[in-house]
């Protein structure tokens, strides 16, 4: 019997679990995640099961910080309505290098071990197809978000996560990250054009906000209140 | 704290998978992670109240002392070979040092004397309830 299993199971029990989710890198999933989190209704946890990378916690500027621990497992760190896990708050400002098997027993531990109260629960997760979908999928029924930009190579490899969640009987919510800008009154699309469920547009203020998403209220974020929110 | 954490999954665990009312647990525990098991035993006795299944059962722990395999130079180690490795790591972060919260994050904070290589396995690290016994009709019944 496996307790940790258990326990991580529990944690999620009742919960709305969204999974944000590529099989490709670099298409903006921990900056979306942090702006779904940011732009739900109630109070919601985001967890980053990016355990190498720990993008999220870089996001929101709280690198080089211990979670404090109770009773009740790790205390997320609280901003604004997120209450965000990262294992960044468990090692700091450390490399994480894992064989495949401790890669997926840390993921559960992550979960099983934090204090997760909130209603909603938002995953980011690293790219591609390997343990941190089996762990979901063992641990609760999750709502898909595929996030990929109109490049062609994005949505060829983003196709193998499409044909996977549809075997399994999951319609996803396809959202295009960097899809336009707007010029005077034209819609520009520099990397192609690809229709999702969500477009959203270029905005190069983003970077600026970077250690401080929680204070971005730009046109990303109004598209996603706006649009993808409603989907939830 | 986190003895509290481990403490609600057994516990957990138990009214899950049981109906009957359980005498005793053992549960096994990776030396590394050091858990204080006087926090962790009262903090079982404590919820074990909360439930018919769990309320009289008896918590055994047993410590599991790994072995370390090197996949990289094939080398086995023990717990007291990377001993020095594991004190930094807790004079690094104090009580709540990574190990104790997550020992699967051992690979990442231990790595082979002999070569160096972070590609290490163990055996013996992981929380597992190892058996169970539980009152049947007057008599006693183990589960492993």
């Amino acid at each position: 019997m496996e307790p940790l299993r258990e326990l991580a199971k529990e944690k999620l029990r009742g919960k709305k679990v969204i999974a944000v989710m590529s099989a490709k890198g670099g298409v903006g999933k921990s900056v979306i995640s942090a702006l779904i989190s940011l732009s739900l209704p109630s109070s919601a946890t985001l967890i980053d099961l990016d355990i190498h990378t720990m993008g999220i916690a870089k996001l929101f500027g709280i690198e080089n910080v211990s979670f404090e621990v109770s009773k009740e497992g790790i205390e997320p760190a609280k901003i604004k309505n997120v209450n965000l896990i990262s294992l960044a708050g468990v090692v700091r400002d450390r490399y994480v290098i894992l064989p495949g098997r401790n890669q997926y027993n840390v993921m559960k531990e992550l979960i099983a071990y934090s204090n997760i109260k909130t209603d909603y629960v938002v995953f980011d997760l690293p790219p591609g197809l390997g343990d941190e979908i089996l762990v979901l999928e063992e641990l609760t029924d999750y709502k898909p978000i595929i996030i990929t930009t109109p490049s062609k190579v994005s949505i060829k490899v983003v196709k193998y996560l499409i044909d996977y969640l549809y075997e399994k009987n999951k319609k996803p919510i396809m959202v295009v990250n960097m899809s336009y800008f707007t010029c005077g009154s034209e819609k520009v699309k520099p990397f192609g054009s690809y229709e999702g469920d969500v477009n959203l547009p270029i905005d190069p203020n983003i970077e600026e906000f970077i250690g401080k998403i929680q204070n971005y209220e730009g046109e990303v974020k109004k598209v996603i209140e706006k649009e993808l929110i409603p989907l939830l | 704290m986190h003895e509290w954490s481990i403490a609600y999954s057994v516990v957990k665990t138990l009214t899950d998978n049981f109906d009957k009312k359980v005498l005793k647990v053992t549960l096994v525990l990776p030396q590394f992670s050091f858990l204080d098991l006087e926090i962790l035993k009262e903090a079982f006795d404590e919820l074990k109240k909360e439930n018919k299944v769990t309320q009289d059962a008896e918590l055994k722990i047993k410590i599991a002392e790994p072995i370390f395999k090197c996949r990289n130079c094939g080398k086995e180690f023990k717990l007291s070979d990377v001993e020095k490795q594991l004190n930094e790591v807790r004079s690094q972060y104090g009580e709540e040092y990574p190990l104790h919260l997550m020992p699967e994050l051992f690979p990442a904070f231990l790595k082979c004397p002999y070569c160096g290589s972070h590609d290490i396995e163990a055996k013996g690290q992981e929380i597992y309830i190892e058996s169970v016994e539980v009152e049947e009709s007057g008599a006693v019944t183990r589960t492993s």
